[in-house]
């Protein structure tokens, strides 16, 4: 019979090791997670999150192109991690602010700022010489940090009109041609226009109304003070609310429901950006859209600045601008344009008459290059997702009519001001 | 001898080899060691954690660069209007949610314990909507409340309650109903499962000897079909606030928290924190505030639950 004494041990022993076991257990990472640049029989392994890899329309031919660069390397693999749009940032900022995350990121610009500004991407300056690539120089100096680069443009998609052509022969040049167009097409089930207004697409309200405050010639800042309650701004927030009141959007609809829309010809006219334009083709090849500059009176509109960086955590930053310098070379980044279609990459490149003949209206995305500039609060890059939401929460409570849209501004921009300090 | 012990099978020496091995006064510590070991890991532990994040300003990007702040998280959330509005939604929500989901569960109850032919095929289907995921009850709500495609608005529109524009949950009058009808639709069908297992506990000679008192049905239901549910009531009521306080899914998934905060409970507050605003401290300030909720809403329970039990003593 055992003393009770050693039945005590055994049980603290049985007590201790089921501590053990769960720790062990709880701590247990086989260094393989996502941000590691894992390494297997001398082949290292990056993941590579876009959510373009989900895109019906480009996400397999993206795949393929990851594929081109597999087949030319023996000690390098990328693979590609598709996040949903709508939670991607949120996604990958979380497992980076951790220490953990891809290897190699293709950010929108709001995540890029924050990213960049909390130091969780790898400066690029002694990985990438690029000075031997003919960067584009409108979207790329938005890349550079107080002299540290932190990114290369991944894509570059302007924003312009998009219109159903068997409903809008000639398209809109002024905003009271934009105006009537929508009102006279609206009737019934069909809607002349649709943009996002609704809290849950706070990052989309943002994209879409930073066309109407440019557009009409107003911004978020100077560059030194936020000014968001400035005249222009109230001006073209105006023209989207009057837009809103007078019942010519499909109220409620979501993006994925108006788009549907769209391609069922019930909705008339969009403005999104040249990245759609691919989309459309590939989900509806019967609809006959085109594309026209903004018309609103200044030609200024936002683009979709998406740069691919570094993970700083990555243990491959090494193998990673391996993979970024592959994909500046110029037949690379001529395959990434064409399954990119309309929207532009890091460098010049010329459209290829095949590409013409299918999407003739091309060279109006080039053409706003220029004009267009990325969705963040210049002088307050970091902070833009947290004025966004400032913004936008006060411009639907507007759209509401819970309160003015002069005050709602008034209101955004002393909230604003008490957060950035 | 007790009547247990005359009863109770004679023991051979290996049995009392393994009672005595068993009975060790450490034995029980043993057996509630591996729950108290989860408790202690996944929940103290990270209320712990909590409790020190709620003190310091820390960003979801650098979280291992936290700024103790003492309460100053807690003076600003304080301080704002909008965490005022929040805690009134968040009141709103779950009164509405534990008289909307007990009074609909009871009410079924009360019609499924009567006798009717397919009954038990009525108590199965009753069951599905708290059987299906609440990603997808919120899904379908929403795209039953789609002001373009949703049956809601058509039929609203068909008997002439239409709302203006159809996009229910774009409105801030209408938005908050429309979860809070979800979320009890989701709901109703445990409540009414338990509370049906609690009304057959009823004594019916209890019931008959009321109804031969001359009492009617009301009288019955209140004098003895209530005071035999009424700690299942309880019960029920308790772990629909504690749920309601943290429902997270549907609301977000609907609404996310808009328009302009109509719909903002705390758990959704706390999330847009830590997530949009990647305010960690200010998060679990926020948190820590739905933990002391809970506990008084626990404790005050308890209270009652007492007082109760000595009601019936006296």
């Amino acid at each position: 019979m055992r003393k009770p004494r050693v039945r005590r041990a055994t049980v603290v022993a049985a007590v201790l090791g089921l501590v053990v076991a769960v720790s062990a257990a709880c701590g247990s990472g086989d260094g393989s997670g996502d941000g590691s640049g894992a390494s297997e029989g001398g082949v290292t392994t990056l993941t590579f999150a876009a959510s373009t890899f989900g895109d019906p329309g480009r996400g397999p031919q993206l795949e393929e192109w990851l594929e081109k660069f597999n087949a030319s390397q023996d000690e390098i693999r990328v693979e590609a991690a598709s996040i949903p749009y709508p939670t991607f940032g949120q996604t990958v900022l979380t497992q980076m602010g951790g220490g953990e995350g891809p290897d190699l990121i293709r950010f929108d610009m709001p995540e890029f700022e924050a990213a960049a500004d909390a130091g969780l991407l790898a400066p690029l300056d002694d990985l990438i010489d690029v000075s031997r690539y003919d960067l584009l120089e409108q979207p790329d100096r938005f890349m550079v940090h107080d002299g540290v680069r932190h990114g290369i443009i991944f894509e570059a998609s302007n924003y312009a009109m998009f219109y159903n052509a068997d409903l809008i022969p000639e398209p809109p040049t002024t905003y009271e041609e934009f105006f009537a167009t929508a009102q006279s097409l609206t009737s019934g089930d069909v809607f002349g226009l649709a943009f996002r207004h609704t809290e849950a697409e706070e990052a989309g309200v943002w994209q879409d109304i930073f066309n109407y405050v440019y557009g009409f010639g107003g911004a978020w800042s100077d560059g030194e003070n936020l000014t968001i309650n400035k005249p222009e701004n109230l001006r073209g927030l105006q023209a989207y609310k009057d837009l809103y009141d007078a019942n010519v959007i499909p109220r409620g609809a979501d993006a994925a429901t108006f788009r549907r829309m769209f391609a069922e010809g019930k909705v008339g006219m969009e403005l999104n950006n040249g990245g759609y334009a691919t989309h459309l083709r590939a989900e509806s090849p019967e609809l006959n859209f085109s594309v026209a500059p903004i018309p609103f009176p200044v030609r200024s509109q936002g683009a979709i600045l998406a740069p691919i960086v570094i993970n700083e955590a990555s243990e491959a930053k090494e193998e990673a601008a391996t993979f970024i310098e592959w994909a500046l070379q110029p037949e690379n980044q001529t395959s990434l344009q064409e399954i990119l279609g309309a929207s532009s990459v890091a460098t010049a490149t010329e459209r290829t008459p095949e590409s013409l003949s299918e999407l003739p209206f091309l060279p109006v995305f080039d053409e706003l290059t220029e004009s267009s500039l990325p969705q963040i609060v210049l002088g307050f890059e970091a902070q833009t997702p947290d004025i966004r939401k400032i913004v936008v929460q006060n411009v639907i409570a507007a759209l509401q009519g819970q309160v003015d849209l002069e005050t709602a501004l008034n209101n955004a921009q002393e909230q604003a001001t008490d957060l950035v300090g | 001898m007790t009547v247990l012990e005359k009863t109770r099978a004679p023991q051979s020496p290996a049995g009392r080899g393994r009672r005595s091995a068993l009975g060790s006064s450490w034995t029980p510590y043993l057996f509630l060691a591996p729950a108290a070991l989860f408790i202690a890991l996944f929940q103290a532990v990270p209320l712990a954690q909590e409790v020190y994040l709620s003190f310091t300003r820390t960003s979801l990007l650098n979280p291992s660069r936290s700024t103790w702040v003492g309460l100053d998280n807690y003076a600003r959330i304080f301080a704002d209007d909008g965490f005022h509005r929040t805690l009134l939604i968040t009141l709103i929500y779950v009164v509405a949610c534990v008289v909307g989901s007990v009074g609909a569960g009871l009410l079924v109850a009360l019609l499924l314990n009567r006798g009717f032919r397919g009954r038990g095929v009525v108590r199965a289907l009753v069951t599905v909507p708290w059987a299906a995921p609440g990603i997808a009850v919120a899904l379908i709500a929403t795209w039953m409340l789609n002001p373009q495609y949703g049956i809601v608005n058509r039929f609203l529109d068909a008997i002439g309650l239409g709302v203006p524009g159809g996009a229910i949950l774009d409105s801030p009058t209408y938005a908050l109903p429309a979860i809070l009808v979800t979320t009890v639709w989701q709901l109703f069908p445990l409540t009414s499962v338990v509370l049906l297992s609690a009304l057959q506990a009823v004594p019916k000679d209890l019931t008959e000897a009321a109804i031969m008192d001359g009492a009617g049905r009301w009288w019955t239901f209140r004098a003895v079909t209530w005071q035999v549910i009424k700690p299942t009531v309880g019960l029920l009521a308790l772990l629909m606030t504690i749920w309601s306080i943290r429902r997270f899914e549907l609301i977000w998934l609907m609404t996310k928290g808009g328009p302009v905060g109509a719909t903002e409970t705390l758990v959704i507050d706390l999330y847009a924190q830590a997530f949009d605003s990647k305010q960690l401290g200010t998060a679990a300030a926020i948190g820590m505030v739905g933990v002391v909720i809970s506990l008084i809403v626990i404790a005050g329970s308890r209270f009652v639950a007492r007082g109760a039990a000595k009601e019936e003593l006296r």
